[in-house]
């Protein structure tokens, strides 16, 4: 048990060391997602409430609409790592072999990947949390709800990175996998509420759209920490149930996956 | 060790259209090819052998190497390796192998090696003191003590080449499949790699599967020596056996001060090979008429300088892949 932990430990550890061995890279990753925000996201709304004074959108006013996109950059950087990118790469360029030789699996080696990346992702949020504390943009409803905000964002990036290794594992079949995994973004972003708040849309879209797992991705996750929603026994379960599905169907795929192998390249 | 009866691989690939018009037709009504990349394949190998595969590109032999390695299932046929069948990657199965592949790295680009190995360490469970042991043997005998805390990005060919050597030797396998070890190598590099890998064989008894394309390496280190063609076995015996396959003629090559007559009856009945100055001749002479032939040559005429042939393996080979139905005969 002990030397499996170790297994587990050293991988983390590596792929700390891969993450941040390009330091430009390692910063502008820290800080990209915060000057996208800014750029285009708070000048956008900005500009749409600029055009009548004391504008409300569905119960929005500007700062609002501000705070609300603050949280959602919060649960993008906490929910939603790429670690599928490296196992897409990993297939098409044949270097599962070697982990087919390892006495350690494929997915124990991308799991503990996204371990590693979810532990930076939690000291660069909380970085970004830190610096947007002292600004009057962002507001806390308590310290309940932030860490209750915190667990269950967690919780959705179990969900985000069985979806991503899913996609990741289309590479068997597709060449390039990146156009998938765009759409899915694309698709997720808007249904979930990333882009525009789901109050927002139409009741209709929004009564269907609670059958998917899309509004418990960001838009859940920013009202718990608006503390707005407090039950949140509902949405843990239905996330729980696509990961299940998702772990179920994954590893169908990589058995097939496996079979149509040819360790091309090799 | 490895034992396999009528072992087989067939790849389905459909056949693509050059251009855009094709790749449409591809999508819609696909022309499924089969090929046999292996064919009936029998081998029996012990313990402590250092097997060469030879053959041409596309002969099939990386694909065996897939397949005794549990890379790649077999579609049918027999095979067990050290009593496991390698499909099912049992984790005892896969601590005993390595694979070595010249082509391709295993080692993590962005991190020194030394990071590499240490994270191999706790995948095969290896005890620190003999880590510890292991990589100061081996980094010794390669001259790479330097290098273990730079980038593998960083490094040479050659050096990443001993790297990944190492990486795969860390865990003492039984079993090493070298697919290409000294490719693109110099040769200084190519004989370093091969003295350290006949090492690790006379300390640790270890069976090897080598596969190269420079006959050096399957000199140096094998005694047996299997032949693919088209995935199918051709050859199977001693590395000895195969160089007289052509019969037990030596090629003399002779070097004269002026152009020769080329029907002079000296050269006539020994098949030569002039170059177009007719001052360079290749001549096959019978082992038993070697001195005799040569010493008559000598006295005769005017010559600069002259050799035998060092390498018939390669001869061999090459009228072999020229002609794979000698073998038949």
């Amino acid at each position: 048990m002990r030397n499996y932990l170790l297994k587990w430990t050293q991988t983390i550890r590596v792929a700390w060391t891969n993450y941040t061995t390009y330091r430009i890279n390692f910063f502008l990753q820290v800080i990209g997602p915060a000057l996208v925000f800014f750029f285009i996201k708070y000048n956008l709304w900005s500009s749409i409430y600029s055009a009548k004074e004391n504008l409300i959108i569905q119960n929005y006013n500007f700062s609002e609409m501000i705070n609300y996109h603050i949280w959602a950059l919060i649960v993008g950087l906490l929910a939603q790592g790429h670690t599928a990118m490296n196992l897409a790469e990993d297939i098409r360029m044949g270097r599962i072999s070697s982990y087919l030789i390892y006495p350690f699996n494929f997915w124990e080696f991308h799991t503990a990947n996204f371990v590693a990346f979810q532990i930076l992702q939690i000291f660069i949020s909380l970085i970004t949390i830190g610096a947007l504390y002292f600004s009057p943009l962002l507001e806390f409803h308590g310290a309940f709800a932030f860490i209750q905000g915190y667990i269950y964002t967690l919780y959705v990036s179990i969900f985000w990175f069985c979806l991503q290794y899913l996609t990741g594992m289309m590479a068997f079949w597709l060449e390039e996998t990146w156009i998938l995994r765009v759409i899915v973004m694309m698709i997720t972003a808007f249904f979930s509420g990333a882009i525009i708040p789901l109050d927002l849309f139409p009741p209709d879209l929004v009564a269907v759209l609670n059958y998917t797992p899309f509004p418990y991705l960001t838009f859940y996750p920013i009202k718990i920490f608006m503390g707005e929603f407090t039950a949140i026994g509902t949405p843990y379960m239905i996330l729980s149930f696509w990961i299940l599905i998702f772990i179920v169907i994954n590893s169908l795929l990589w058995r097939k996956g496996l079979k149509l192998y040819t360790a091309a390249g090799m | 060790m490895i034992h396999s009866t009528n072992l087989s691989k067939t790849f389905q690939s459909y056949i693509k259209e050059p251009g855009f018009k094709g790749s449409l037709k591809a999508i819609f009504s696909r022309n499924y090819v089969y090929k046999d990349a292996v064919k009936n394949f029998n081998i029996e190998s012990k313990r402590g052998e250092i097997i060469g595969l030879l053959g041409p590109n596309g002969a099939g032999k990386t694909t065996l190497m897939k397949m005794f390695t549990g890379i790649i299932v077999p579609s049918r046929g027999d095979l067990t390796v050290m009593g496991y069948k390698p499909w099912e990657r049992s984790k005892e199965f896969r601590k005993k192998i390595a694979l070595v592949m010249g082509q391709k790295s295993q080692l993590w680009w962005d991190i020194p090696a030394m990071d590499s190995f240490l994270l191999l360490q706790k995948y095969y469970e290896i005890p620190d003191d003999k880590f510890k042991k292991r990589v100061m043997e081996m980094s010794d005998i390669l001259q790479v003590e330097p290098l273990l805390k730079v980038h593998v990005r960083k490094l040479s060919l050659g050096e990443r080449m001993k790297m990944e050597l190492m990486a795969s030797l860390l865990h003492t396998p039984e079993i090493i499949f070298l697919d290409e070890p000294t490719i693109g190598l110099d040769l200084v590099a190519q004989e370093n790699i091969r003295e350290f890998i006949s090492e690790y064989h006379r300390t640790h008894n270890a069976t090897i599967f080598l596969t190269s394309h420079y006959m050096a390496d399957i000199q140096a280190l094998c005694k047996r020596l299997v032949l693919i063609f088209n995935g199918e076995k051709h050859y199977d015996g001693p590395i000895k056996e195969f160089e007289n396959i052509l019969g037990k003629d030596k090629v003399v090559s002779f070097y004269f001060s002026e152009a020769q007559n080329p029907n002079d009856p000296l050269w006539m009945r020994l098949e030569p090979k002039w170059n177009d100055f007719l001052d360079q001749v290749e001549l096959k002479i019978p082992e038993s008429d070697l001195r005799e032939t040569t010493q008559k040559i000598l006295d005769h005429k005017s010559i600069i300088d002259f050799h035998t042939e060092n390498m018939p393996i390669e001869r061999v080979m090459k009228t072999l892949m020229a002609n794979p139905d000698i073998l038949k005969a």
